[in-house]
């Protein structure tokens, strides 16, 4: 590695000490982006470069108040004996004192002192004299840090220009034009061209709150922390050590990873197969109209998840919901209570109606709950696929079984099935995961409930709020333990989505290797 | 035809399985049917068989009438309807037309970074949006931009682009490559191989990922209810009368909105329908 690097500087010193004019006008593009374009007679590109210069030192200095400095300095509010000054935090503009923010998450908060004066909350006129606001100097950190990274790609790239095109004309003598290089950037560069506004939507709107978001693991921050009057931290990987791998935080964090594994792998079985057989029974040779059936069958997969979602929630409500109506309406209710129970999935010593998901002792139930519902929701969807999948088996292979004297149990087996499993293993892959992070399916439907009786529940966790229900995902416990409790652990939630994200990571990653075609054009 | 036994028996499993299948999928909607006719606020006045001599229009009514404030010329519901809508159309033409790009970029051509740039696409799927959230929270308060449907509809083009990348790309790809170098013997440019050929014949695959596009929005609840929360969109909206601790908390309400909203979203899916299996099996290789 390094000696592939320090090969390839000497190639590079050796190229520079052979055109050392081209080596001047690169030098000119590192000190003034556009400066050698402009020295190789290729305007076109030199004045957006000049621009984009300028334009970054305009940003720099219009965001910062650098002509305060030394009069305020050697004047008016000079740096006390012993004291550190902030000179970016204090003067810097938008790339300075950002990354400034990012690096420190700031100093001073109300009522220190600072240069004599004593820092506000916020001072309109004096900026330095305002407190730091932690979580905003981050976020600033994190565009000026990616959009320095921007600029210096682009610095680089130009000085590379600068060093070729220089090196061309040194050795041909012929400048490029401008329609020259258009036709050449239209022909050699298009993919950019067209990806670029993608980009730049994905850089802003996913990337950065994506980079901020990983950062908080990495701090103190959550809701308890007053702004202003308190400084966020960076504490390293510290969260990962006192939640993450404490017994009783890991012990809960086992048994909401391990439903989650449970549930994904429950939700996307059952739908496939109660889905495969939909679509067998539905094309089989004794129903007649088989498009109107479809329709009934698919209305499920037509109605919004969401909606659907509420109004399970509807019917397993305990005020009213269908399903204990039902129950007593059809006299069952004591038989269908003893009958839960029988199986397991009711603990509830509760008399009266069923309390689907709010009984402690009933976790079970509102877990298979969540199974059935995300079968009402699922399974016509791949009814739907399977049936076209159907369509694609040639029609061949079953008569070539015809004639070797197959029975239909046969063709299904060796034919049908195997055919239609084989076209559907990226789907399932990809519900598999859809399910992982199906945050709707728990959040809208049981709210994670029923919770945990509260002798089960460890101190700590009490203390913080964060605990999770019998039947929450770790997607929706990073919910509550991010907005819907008190106080929002912002830092905790986002090492979890970090541990998400590398499992969910690596299974996917995992996967597409084995898609060759997936790394083919 | 000479029906045999075994036949017979086969006809009635069939039969007597999808009509039990079809129970099951209608008692709920039924059930949502029959409680957003039924006057009241609780769910406990709703009939276990849908009465309709018994149903008033009481819940609809109040969707089309109710105006938080006075100075508002349409009702409340109205005006989360048109903001949705507003959103759910900027949305499909942004995301239409750059995953197409991208898509199109992916198949066709060899770029440096190109598995580096697809990598990143799937890895950033992986990451939970919401918590995306607390950052594009800070973002928008700092640039005035909550409550902004705008704004919004950029964050939701943001997370839709990689998935349908995908899509396209898988889809294009199987658009032979002799096509390209044909049109480009004749002279034709890149611009003009995309727009004159790639894409009229991708179009099957820009209705599903439009369609797809065009849905998303309505359904949308965690992010509007974080960033929107003067501005709501319909799910924020229609979950306030599912929360059974707000004061706000009206079921029958919300099984009426609910109806209102999904049956055009029934009517619209049930016409894509082809799609879907076609937008699937573009995607996924055959590997």
């Amino acid at each position: 590695m390094f000696k592939r690097i320090g090969s390839k500087f000497k190639s590079l010193y050796k190229d520079i000490k052979k055109h050392p004019k081209a080596f001047r006008i690169a030098l000119r593009s590192f000190f003034v982006m556009g400066w050698g374009q402009f020295k190789n007679k290729q305007k076109y590109k030199a004045l957006p470069l000049l621009i984009l210069f300028f334009v970054i030192i305009i940003v720099e200095i219009g965001t910062s108040t650098y002509w305060f400095a030394p009069g305020e300095l050697f004047g008016e509010y000079p740096v006390q004996a012993g004291e550190k000054l902030y000179f970016f935090r204090d003067y810097g503009g938008f790339f300075t004192a950002g990354i400034w923010g990012m690096f420190t998450l700031g100093r001073l908060i109300l009522g220190d002192t600072y240069r004599g004066e004593s820092i506000k909350i916020f001072d309109k006129v004096i900026t330095w004299k305002s407190a730091d606001n932690s979580i905003v100097l981050l976020g600033e950190g994190v565009l000026a840090l990616l959009l320095f990274t921007v600029i210096v790609v682009i610095w680089i790239l130009q000085i590379r220009d600068a060093y070729k095109e220089a090196k061309k004309i040194e050795e041909t003598g012929i400048v490029e034009t401008w329609d020259q290089f258009k036709k050449r950037i239209f022909d050699e560069f298009f993919a950019y061209i067209i990806v670029i506004p993608a980009a730049i939507v994905i850089l802003f709107l996913t990337l950065v709150p994506f980079l901020y978001s990983f950062l908080i693991a990495f701090t103190n921050y959550t809701s308890k922390i007053s702004i202003g009057g308190e400084l966020i931290k960076w504490v390293g990987f510290k969260n990962f050590g006192t939640y993450l791998f404490r017994g009783e935080w890991l012990e809960f964090f086992g048994r909401v990873v391990g439903w989650t594994v449970i549930y994904a792998l429950m939700a996307s079985i059952t739908v496939y197969f109660v889905g495969f057989f939909q679509a067998m029974v539905v094309e089989s040779k004794y129903i007649k109209h088989k498009k109107v059936w479809r329709v009934l069958m698919i209305l499920p997969w037509a109605i919004p998840a969401l909606i659907s979602l509420m109004v399970f929630r509807n019917v397993f409500s305990e005020n009213g919901g269908l399903a204990n109506e039902l129950l007593i309406n059809l006299n069952i209710l004591e038989q269908a209570k003893s009958f839960l129970a029988a199986i397991g999935l009711m603990g509830q010593t509760h008399d009266g109606v069923i309390l689907w998901y709010s009984d402690p002792l009933n976790g079970p139930l509102a877990k298979a709950i969540i199974i059935l519902v995300n079968l009402w929701l699922g399974s016509p969807y791949f009814m739907l696929l399977i049936v076209g999948i159907l369509g694609t088996i040639p029609a061949s292979l079953y008569e070539a079984a015809d004639i070797d004297g197959a029975s239909s149990l046969q063709k299904f087996r060796f034919i049908t099935f195997p055919w239609v499993v084989r076209a559907t293993i990226p789907v399932i892959i990809t519900t598999f995961t859809f399910n992982f992070n199906n945050f709707g399916a728990i959040y809208f439907l049981t709210a994670g409930g029923p919770g945990y009786p509260i002798d089960k529940v460890p101190e700590t966790m009490r203390i913080t709020g964060s605990t999770p229900g019998q039947s929450d995902i770790l997607i929706s416990w990073i919910y509550k333990i991010a907005f819907a409790n008190d106080p929002e652990r912002y830092n905790l939630a986002s090492v979890y989505s970090i541990i998400i994200f590398v499992f969910i990571g690596l299974f996917t990653i995992y996967n597409l290797s084995r898609v060759r075609s997936f790394w083919e054009d | 035809m000479k029906y045999n036994y075994k036949d017979i028996i086969m006809w009635i499993i069939t039969h007597l399985i999808l009509l039990i299948n079809i129970t099951i999928v209608f008692i709920p909607i039924l059930w949502m049917v029959s409680a957003s006719f039924t006057p009241g606020d609780t769910l406990t006045g709703v009939p276990l068989f849908p009465n309709p001599r018994l149903w008033s229009l009481e819940n609809y009514k109040y969707l089309f009438e109710y105006k938080g404030t006075t100075d508002q010329i349409v009702s409340d519901y109205v005006q989360v309807f048109g903001n949705t809508l507003y959103i759910a159309i900027l949305n499909t033409i942004l995301v239409v037309v750059l995953s197409s790009l991208v898509g199109f970029a992916f198949s066709r051509y060899k770029f440096r970074g190109r598995k580096g740039i697809l990598l990143t696409l799937m890895g950033l799927q992986m990451f939970p949006t919401f918590m995306a959230m607390i950052a594009l929270f800070m973002m928008f308060r700092q640039l005035g931009l909550i409550n902004n449907s705008t704004a919004l509809t950029f964050v939701y083009v943001a997370g839709a682009i990689p998935y349908n990348t995908f899509i396209v790309r898988g889809f294009m790809r199987n658009i032979p490559k002799s096509l390209d170098e044909a049109a480009a013997i004749d002279g034709a440019s890149n611009l003009q191989i995309m727009t004159k050929i790639i894409i009229p014949l991708a179009v099957p695959i820009m209705g599903f990922i439009a369609v797809n596009a065009f849905m998303a929005p309505w359904m949308d609840y965690i992010l509007p209810s974080v960033i929107m929360p003067q501005n709501p969109t319909l799910a924020v909206w229609l979950f306030r009368f599912m929360n059974p601790t707000a004061s706000t908390y009206k079921p029958l309400k919300f099984m009426a909105g609910a109806i209102v909203i999904a049956v055009p979203i029934m009517i619209v899916q049930m016409y894509m329908q082809k799609y879907v299996v076609y937008g699937l099996t573009a995607g996924a290789d055959k590997g």
